[in-house]
């Protein structure tokens, strides 16, 4: 579990960067972290991670204040993926890529082969290929997978799908959701909010540093009077649902909005 | 006017063509969005427009491309600079001021701009960018919306009849992304300049772009009319182009539509009020 309590952050002698965050996220939740540019979205889940210590308040992981708890004690728990994967690789072939985080750790030998092996089975990676010759969405998979072969019980993804084609964005995302199902807390930061709708339980939305509005995901998107504070637009056929609300009962995909097009129509017919 | 003609282009030491006989034409006055997965070839197409490939990029280089009446091979570079403003993927790479006043100013000075058109050029493109208020301020103090902006007014007063934008939204949140396109738009529209924008958001392709070619692996799968395009959406999503929202419930419900396609939301209520009359 990751609880902020009356969490500030400032950079330098500056403005905070977040101001009085206080919010739980329990085990096994999937939580979309939403708002525009600068409104502290990264700072916040570079918090959740222990990246950064709060200047005020405190961030506690199952109970424990981030200032307190070890890099490593971090590291096992929390897996962070950067937006750039780049930031996250350096090793000369994939496979040593993903025994790093598990060497670094102090995992014991074969225990790493056993864990490198299970992932590179269930990626499809070549495992003598060097990380720098594969593609942007690969890159950002592999990054993501040596994260998964460290088991961590939460992941957070800053902004994993950017500069990803649909197919490499629903490849990072299905394993995502994969593990969520099996029992792995997931915070993801993210601008598309089709994507948020599609896999977000619960969303934190974000303006100037402060947490606007926090719940279920399809209850956010249809606060209008809120998310236009945050520059947040609710994905299409939430948004057409809105505009036919005089005419048609809420809905949010394009399943729900083609069934009660259907009814509505047959009921006049 | 833009003609390609059998264009083929190989990098050099690749083993495959990035590009193979593509066949388009950019009238003058269009939008045209391109779109498709990583490697489709998007970036190396819109750099045989402004003569990056070959001139920058060696490699095995077959057809034509024809710029405004220059052959972008026979030409200088220098000489496509002054018809085709680019704005790269990786903005930074093209700033070389430290402040907003002396990026614009740079351009314009290097282009020869008349001394007494240099200040009311750096007025309006900044003007024409929304950034007037930037004007004095450090590029690196800039967020990456701002410095955007700020590339795009640097090629703006250089008025180019050509601009091409190579995924300039790709780590802008939603809103600063839709102000982007609204920018391009109103020089689309306003001075008649031709704009050609790579982007992954196919929502944003659908409500401002005229026209859309997809590209895959180096081909060119289907090139026309916005709305024409996306009637294709199922192709598209083949070859994992996703369609925005409004255009697969279009789909869903063609048969009480007689196959009619919405781009945007605005078009979807119009078609759903129709149907349910």
């Amino acid at each position: 579990m990751i609880e902020f309590q009356n969490v500030f952050l400032r950079y330098g002698s500056g403005a905070a960067a977040v101001h009085d965050l206080s919010f739980t996220i329990p085990d096994g939740a999937f939580v979309a972290v939403i708002g525009a540019n600068g409104a502290g979205k990264t700072t916040a889940a570079k918090l959740m991670r222990g990246l950064l210590k709060p200047t005020d308040g405190q961030v506690l992981i199952d109970g424990t204040a981030t200032t307190a708890l070890r890099t490593s004690e971090l590291a096992k728990r929390i897996g962070f993926l950067f937006q750039n994967p780049d930031r996250q690789l350096c090793k000369p072939t994939v496979r040593e890529e993903l025994a790093f985080g598990l060497e670094l750790l102090s995992v014991p030998g074969d225990e790493i082969q056993k864990r490198v092996d299970a992932v590179l089975e269930d990626f499809h990676f070549d495992p003598e290929r060097s990380p720098f010759a594969l593609s942007r969405g690969e890159r950002q998979r592999l990054a993501l997978a040596s994260l998964i072969a460290v088991e961590p019980k939460t992941l957070i993804l800053d902004e994993p799908t950017t500069g990803l084609d649909y197919r490499e964005c629903m490849a990072v995302l299905g394993r995502v959701k994969a593990l969520h199902e099996a029992g792995t807390t997931v915070v993801m930061v993210c601008h598309d909010m089709e994507l948020v709708l599609d896999f977000a339980e619960r969303v934190l939305v974000f303006s100037a540093g402060r947490l606007l509005l926090d719940g279920e995901t399809r209850k956010v998107f249809r606060d209008t009077e809120t998310l236009p504070k945050a520059s947040v637009l609710p994905p299409q056929i939430t948004r057409l649902s809105q505009r036919l609300a005089d005419v048609l009962p809420p809905a949010d995909t394009v399943e729900e909005m083609e069934a009660a097009i259907r009814e509505r129509k047959g009921a006049k017919a | 006017m833009i003609e390609i003609h059998g264009l083929s282009f190989r990098y050099a030491g690749s083993d495959r063509d990035a590009l193979q006989n593509i066949e388009l034409t950019v009238p003058d006055g269009d939008f045209l969005g391109i779109i498709g997965p990583s490697g489709a070839g998007k970036t190396t197409l819109i750099h045989s427009v402004c003569g990056l490939v070959p001139h920058r990029r060696g490699g095995d280089f077959y057809g034509s491309v024809t710029v405004d009446g220059m052959d972008t091979v026979d030409a200088e570079l220098t000489d496509l600079a002054r018809v085709v403003g680019t704005v790269l993927q990786d903005v930074d790479s093209q700033m070389v001021a430290a402040n907003v006043d002396d990026e614009l100013r740079f351009g314009l000075e290097n282009f020869g701009a008349p001394k007494d058109e240099i200040e009311e050029r750096i007025v309006e493109a900044l003007r024409a960018a929304g950034i007037e208020d930037l004007r004095d301020r450090v590029i690196g103090s800039l967020s990456g919306g701002q410095k955007q902006r700020v590339a795009i007014a640097a090629i703006l007063a250089l008025r180019p009849k050509i601009l091409l934008l190579d995924e300039p939204t790709g780590e802008l949140d939603p809103a600063v992304s839709e102000q982007i396109f609204r920018i391009l738009r109103e020089m689309n529209e306003r001075f008649g300049m031709t704009v050609i924008v790579v982007e992954q958001k196919i929502m944003l392709l659908s409500s401002y772009a005229k026209t859309l070619a997809v590209l895959n692996d180096g081909q060119l799968e289907v090139a026309g009319p916005v709305r024409e395009v996306l009637k294709e959406s199922r192709r598209l999503e083949e070859i994992g182009v996703n369609c925005p929202r409004v255009v697969t419930l279009s789909r869903h419900i063609e048969d009480l539509t007689s196959g009619a396609i919405a781009a945007t939301v605005e078009e979807a209520e119009a078609m759903v009020r129709e149907v349910l009359r």
